[in-house]
């Protein structure tokens, strides 16, 4: 694939979405299936522009693009490598789904047509999050997908929406002020922001320390690290279930891939080491893990639950990020694919059961299986791949970060991710358990009638349950094979980006 | 990935390659997985499918026994996963695999006729088929990784069969038995992944010398996952809550099959790979011989508590459940034993393993036989049973031959393999001459003992003694059932009559595959059983028994229900899970709000700050203000001037005016002064005019002439008033000539007096 075929479809995938969106609000206007079916057709074609890609992502190409100067020396440019990929490759494919399952879910909602548009454009915008070739670009786009997601926080426009919106905001803000601090402080230093650079910062000093804590704050934020998390219980239960599945499994990844271009990029391995900013890393890796994990035990509401527990995942990934050897990248990137498999599930599945019944608490949620045998059927894979149950695909980002870990001679992180997953077996358990062994309203047993009780299947619609399934394969296959693309593709972006990650 | 013969020195030199140890554990998965996805009607067709898994498994693992017992049957299965699969099975490995798929065969007929009193018959016969294939997978593996994935299907399946009843008492069992096997399962993870990361291979083979430093903590947590399963104290207390509520094949799966897979590893990991082919260093001796010691005690103290927790119970499968937590301690120490005692331990690995096959079919058997009577009486508890001899003769046959069997009675299987192990002990404590290896003899005779008086109670309980009027019924045994029940009399009597064909046969075979050397072995190649020396110790035990029995029986010590408090779950379970899960729930919770906090007070902070930044607003206001008062002020006082001299000139102007109304008032005397010379002029005239008219009478009386006159006198008034008019001064009235006059007057005047000066 030529550089100048690679640079076509990077900006189409950009652009597409991004046009597409008032395309889709005037749709709109004159039917709903219409708009519906522009929302389907343009995520969809976004996958499948990216996937198009794959060959070019595998041979190992490198294209990296100026489109023109903002200022002098200061460019919006698109790059193109493995890293990119990947992330590109799994958000468009959760977001095409997404959108599939949006088409039932949102038929009983209000203001689609703010919704539809509004999912469209955030897509693009996190496709150009990953395709930004410096980090100004990135930052635009970082800046524009953090707005535009505020829309889908708020859909709701409840009295908590509002709120959890509002905190939203303005941490957002935050991070991004910080986040814009850092490249200003790296501009200085290195006189360029371009990822095609290499390491643009070569030797430690306090400026760089600044940008460094800059970048954390700006990109941890969105990762929901330690102690930067706060906004992510909120903000994430209160959305739309497909957006919650979106703001979880896939816009949480914008703040992990920033960090790694930052520590890859800006900085590089040994100047991490040298400084020992990645024990910074991985101490907050680690609060991340056990607090998100502990406090998740503690919410009785299943989205709020399932939120805490992203908060817990990001932390495997940045534990990942913070060890810094082949296997721990490895298992960092293999994590970020694995864990926008399983929360999609875990969130859609939450959804259709809130579609379905209007059950949010946890206790509610007895009997559940075997009303919605599917949806929770797949709720369940997921939660057992969270556990780490081989051989699920959350099983094989574990065990890669745990040898990572090893490797690097960390005994103690490992036995921090095996804590974590006992605690998610802790509060997974209780929910698919009694959901497949229990009856509805439940204390009362033991009369062994139970077993007589006729459960009416009130499954969610086809279109509900598709993305779920497939997800579901996803998550069991990508565990199951040892060579599967995914795992593949980890594996080479960690080599890639050992390498030095430049060009 | 880490291929067959890697060459590790313990190899047999013959390696065969075969895919069969796949099949044997795919069949029965796959086929488990199709019976969930039949209908729960079709019994016949889950019956036969499910028992068709376990008669191919069972023909497999036969099938490789030719194999196996000239050298090792290897299996590598690179494309699963990120490590493979790898299996091998040497003969240590199949007499596990054997035994497995014996007694699971047997289970599964049993189950046809107990199952059919029960519900969910899909999901049993599924799960148990499935569990059948991980379990073999567990002992079958080649590596630990492999051991490892099996060993967590086998948890999650075997789970479903615990909780089958689905009633609370089930469910709460189920729940401790799953978390507790996935604590465990991260455990031998952690230890898995030690091992790879040190040695760079999860191969099931001696690595004693490569684990450094490392060591104690990889055994303690292999220790800690295998023993979860197997049931050591105080790991053990799912399985008295998990057996029990099972249904009665499951449960003796359970007890009999399922429990020993924790065995299997713990003796996996203390004989291979805690081994060194190469001899040991004196350090590293008394390393393992710590390690087998504290191994040995561990398996001790469990077969005692759980002797005594047994004989206290009152539930007969609780009892069984209990008794298997003290048979699994038997096999701990018999392991142990064989650890300490380094290259010459033959006598405790034969022990272990003899005792493995011995506990698999009498405790099997036991279940079966106990659910045998609760699937007729639905009864569980003791004081509620009895005199089931007379009703059901031949489960009280078998199940005596059963309790012979594990009381350990000459001539029945037991007695073999405890034997062994009574002797194991007595080498290493002759090999060492140790106090403490004395007492746990000493503690390992007691508890023989008071496996016979738990024994005596069970039996007592259920087969003897008057039926309860309830259960005073017909009951006819499913021929199914009843050839059960006599195959494990009859493999236990057959074992217990012939000893050595086991331990001639397969037993040492698989010891050599260690290479145990020394006096031990030799003595094992020469075992007599039914020698005095062996005999002399069971007479003990039986007479220790009785001496315990009778009196307790008598006083009732066996009634005696333990306090809650005294229990391990509320001495480090409660404490533990409770107590640190939510101390470290509020802690978490704890740092997330006040993390939430303190954001939120730095907003408050922030607005503050702002309010602050308000305040100095309203402070540069108020200055403006004020100076603006004070211009006010300012501009007051220049008002106030202003009205001052406003004032000053209104006075003027006052003055002005009082001064105008004076000249007005003079004016207005002066007009008043002319008005009254007017006035008087008029009362002259109207005098004149009265005279007038009075002149008139008169001169009208006088007549016309005087008229005249009188008009002449008229004339002359008016003359007299216009000269009055002429008199007053005027400007106008100044002739030229008057004026002239003056000015001549004054020239004049002006000249005189001038010059009179000079």
């Amino acid at each position: 694939m030529t550089d100048s075929t690679i640079i076509v479809l990077i900006t189409l995938i950009i652009v597409l979405p991004i046009i597409m969106t008032p395309v889709i609000f005037f749709a709109s206007r004159y039917s709903e299936r219409l708009r519906n079916s522009l929302a389907v057709i343009t995520s969809g074609l976004t996958f499948a522009l990216t996937i198009a890609l794959y060959p070019a992502a595998v041979q190992g190409n490198v294209v990296q693009q100026t489109l023109f100067e903002i200022l002098p020396r200061l460019e919006l440019s698109i790059r193109f490598d493995i890293l990119s990929f990947c992330l590109a490759a799994i958000s468009s494919f959760i977001w095409f789904l997404c959108t599939i399952y949006s088409l039932d879910y949102m038929a009983k909602e209000h203001a689609c047509s703010r919704y539809y548009p509004v999912l469209i454009l955030a897509l693009g915008s996190c496709q150009g999050i990953y395709f930004a070739g410096d980090f100004f670009s990135l930052f635009v786009f970082f800046e524009l997908m953090s707005l535009i997601a505020y829309i889908l926080v708020i859909h709701e426009e409840t009295e908590e929406a509002m709120r959890a919106g509002y905190k939203y905001l303005v941490m957002t803000i935050i991070g991004g002020l910080a986040l814009f601090f850092g490249i200003i402080i790296v501009f200085e230093l290195g006189g360029t922001v371009s990822l095609g650079v290499g390491s643009i910062i070569q030797e430690t000093s306090f400026l760089a320390l600044i940008a460094f804590i800059c970048f954390l704050i700006g990109f941890g934020m969105k990762a929901g690290m330690f102690p930067l998390h706060v906004w992510l219980p909120d903000a994430h239960p209160v959305a739309p279930s497909p957006a919650s599945a979106l703001l979880s499994g896939v816009m949480l990844k914008t703040g992990a891939y920033g960090l790694l271009r930052v520590i890859f990029h800006v900085f590089s391995v040994d100047l991490m080491l040298s400084g020992g900013w990645d024990t910074i890393l991985g101490v907050l890796a680690v609060i991340t893990i056990l607090l998100g994990s502990a406090v998740a035990l503690t919410q009785t509401d299943i989205k709020r639950r399932l939120a805490y527990s992203s908060i817990s995942q990001l932390g495997y990934i940045l534990l990942g990020m913070s060890i810094l050897n082949d296997n721990a990248i490895t298992g960092a990137v293999f994590h970020i694919f694995s864990h926008a498999f399983m929360k999609s599930i875990l969130f859609l599945a939450a959804g259709a059961i809130i579609w379905k019944t209007g059950i949010r608490k946890i206790a509610d949620m007895r009997g559940i299986g075997r009303q919605m045998p599917v949806t929770m059927g797949c709720f369940s894979v997921a939660a057992l791949a969270m556990i780490g149950i081989p051989p699920l695909n959350g099983f094989l980002s574990k065990w890669t970060l745990s040898l990572g870990a090893l490797d690097a001679g960390m005994p103690f992180y490992v036995l921090v991710l095996l804590i974590s997953s006992l605690l998610n077996a802790l509060y997974y358990l209780p929910i698919i358990i009694p959901a497949f062994f229990d009856v509805p309203g439940g204390e009362d047993h033991g009369t062994g009638d139970q077993h007589e009780i006729k459960f009416n299947i009130k499954e969610a619609t086809p279109g509900m349950l598709s993305p779920l399934v497939i997800l579901a394969i996803c998550t069991l296959v990508f565990g199951l094979t040892p060579n599967n693309i995914v795992f593949i593709l980890s594996r080479l972006t960690s080599a890639f980006l050992l390498l030095g990650g430049a060009l | 990935m880490f291929a067959a013969a890697s060459g590790h020195s313990f190899a047999s030199p013959e390696v065969y390659q075969s895919a069969l140890p796949l099949w044997v554990i795919l069949v029965p998965i796959l086929l488990g997985t199709g019976l969930y996805f039949l209908k729960e009607e079709w019994t016949k067709v889950l019956k036969a499918i499910s028992l068709a898994a376990s008669f191919f498994a069972l023909a497999g693992v036969m099938l490789l026994f030719p194999m196996v017992i000239s050298g090792q049957v290897c299996f590598d299965l690179i494309d699963f996963m990120q490590m493979g699969l790898f299996f091998r099975i040497d003969l240590i490995g199949w007499i596990f695999a054997l035994i497995i798929a014996l007694v699971w065969t047997l289970a599964t007929v049993f189950s046809f006729a107990y199952m059919d009193y029960e519900h969910n018959l899909r999901r049993y016969y599924s799960l148990l088929t499935i569990t059948l294939g991980a379990t073999l997978g567990v002992v079958l593996a080649g590596d630990f990784f492999t051991l490892f994935l099996f060993f967590e299907m086998m948890t999650l399946s075997s789970f479903i069969l615990v909780i089958h009843e689905q009633d609370s008492e089930a469910m709460k069992a189920g729940m401790l038995y799953l978390y507790l096997g996935i604590g465990g399962g991260l455990c031998l993870l952690f230890a898995v992944m030690m091992l790879f990361s040190i040695t760079g291979s999860v191969d099931i083979a001696p690595a004693f010398n490569l684990l450094g430093g490392q060591r104690t903590i990889i055994f303690i947590c292999f220790l800690i996952g295998f023993g979860v399963k197997a049931g050591l104290v105080p790991l053990h207390i799912w399985l008295p809550q998990a057996h029990p509520v099972a249904p009665s094949p499951a449960s003796a799966l359970l007890s009999g099959i399922l429990i020993k897979s924790g065995a299997y590893g713990i003796l996996r990991v203390s004989l291979v790979l805690f081994s060194s082919p190469d001899g040991l260093s004196d350090a590293e001796a008394s390393y393992i011989f710590n390690l087998g010691n504290s191994l040995m005690w561990i398996g001790i103290i469990t077969m005692f508590l759980g002797a005594v927790m047994a004989i206290l119970q009152s539930n007969m499968k609780r009892i069984l459940a209990y008794s298997s937590v003290s048979q699994i301690g038997y096999i701990a120490a018999a392991i142990g034993a064989a650890t300490l005692m380094n290259r010459e331990g033959g006598m405790g690995f034969a022990g272990a393993v003899y005792h493995v096959i011995n506990h698999a079919f009498f405790k099997a058997g036991l279940f079966m036989m106990v659910g045998t009577v609760f699937m007729f009486t639905r009864e569980l508890e003791l004081p509620r049973l009895g005199g089931m001899f007379k009703k059901m003769p031949l489960v009280g046959i078998t199940f005596l031959i059963a309790a012979f069997g594990i009381t350990g009675i000459p001539g029945f299987n037991g007695y073999a393999s405890k034997t062994l192990i009574h002797d194991a002990l007595l080498v290493a404590m002759e090999h060492y001459e140790l106090f403490s290896i004395e007492l746990a003899e000493k503690i390992f005779v007691l508890t023989s003992a008071l496996t016979i008086c738990y024994f005596i109670k069970i039996f007592r309980g259920v087969f003897l003694g008057p039926v309860p009027e309830k259960l005073d019924l017909e009951y006819r045994l499913p021929v199914s059932v009843q050839a059960v029940l006599v195959s494990f009399a009859l493999v236990i009597t057959g074992i217990g009559l012939f000893p050595n064909f086991v331990l001639e046969k397969i037993i040492i075979p698989a010891a050599s595959i260690l290479h145990y050397e020394g006096p031990a072995m030799e003595h094992l190649h020469h075992f007599h059983f039914f020698e005095w020396h062996p005999l002399e110790a069971m007479f003990i035990v039986i007479a220790l028994a009785l001496i315990i029995y009778i009196p307790g029986a008598w006083r009732g010590w066996f009634e005696w229900k333990p306090p809650w408090w005294l229990s391990i779950y509320a001495i480090i379970y409660k404490p533990v899970t409770e107590k640190l899960v939510a101390a470290a729930c509020r802690m978490g919770v704890l740092v997330d709000s006040s993390v939430d906090n303190a954001y939120n007070r730095s907003g408050s902070y922030a607005r503050e700050l702002c309010s602050y930044v308000v305040d100095i607003d309203r402070g540069i206001d108020k200055f403006y203000a004020s100076s603006g008062k004070a211009a006010r002020k300012l501009a007051d006082r220049s008002a106030e001037m202003d009205s001052g001299l406003d004032h000053l000139y209104e006075k003027s102007g006052e003055a002005a005016r009082k001064l105008a109304d004076r000249s007005a008032e003079m004016d207005s005397a002066l007009d008043e002064t002319y008005r009254k010379t007017g006035r008087a002029a008029q009362k002259l005239a109207r005098q004149t005019t009265d005279l007038d008219k009075v002149l008139n009478k008169v001169y009208d009386q006088a007549g016309q002439k005087t008229r005249e006159e009188m008009e002449k006198m008229l004339a002359e008034k008016k003359n007299k008033e216009d000269r009055r008019e002429r008199r007053k001064w005027n400007i106008k009235n100044l002739s030229f000539d008057n004026l002239l006059l003056v000015l001549v007057l004054a020239v004049v005047l002006f000249i005189i007096f001038y010059f009179s000066r000079f």
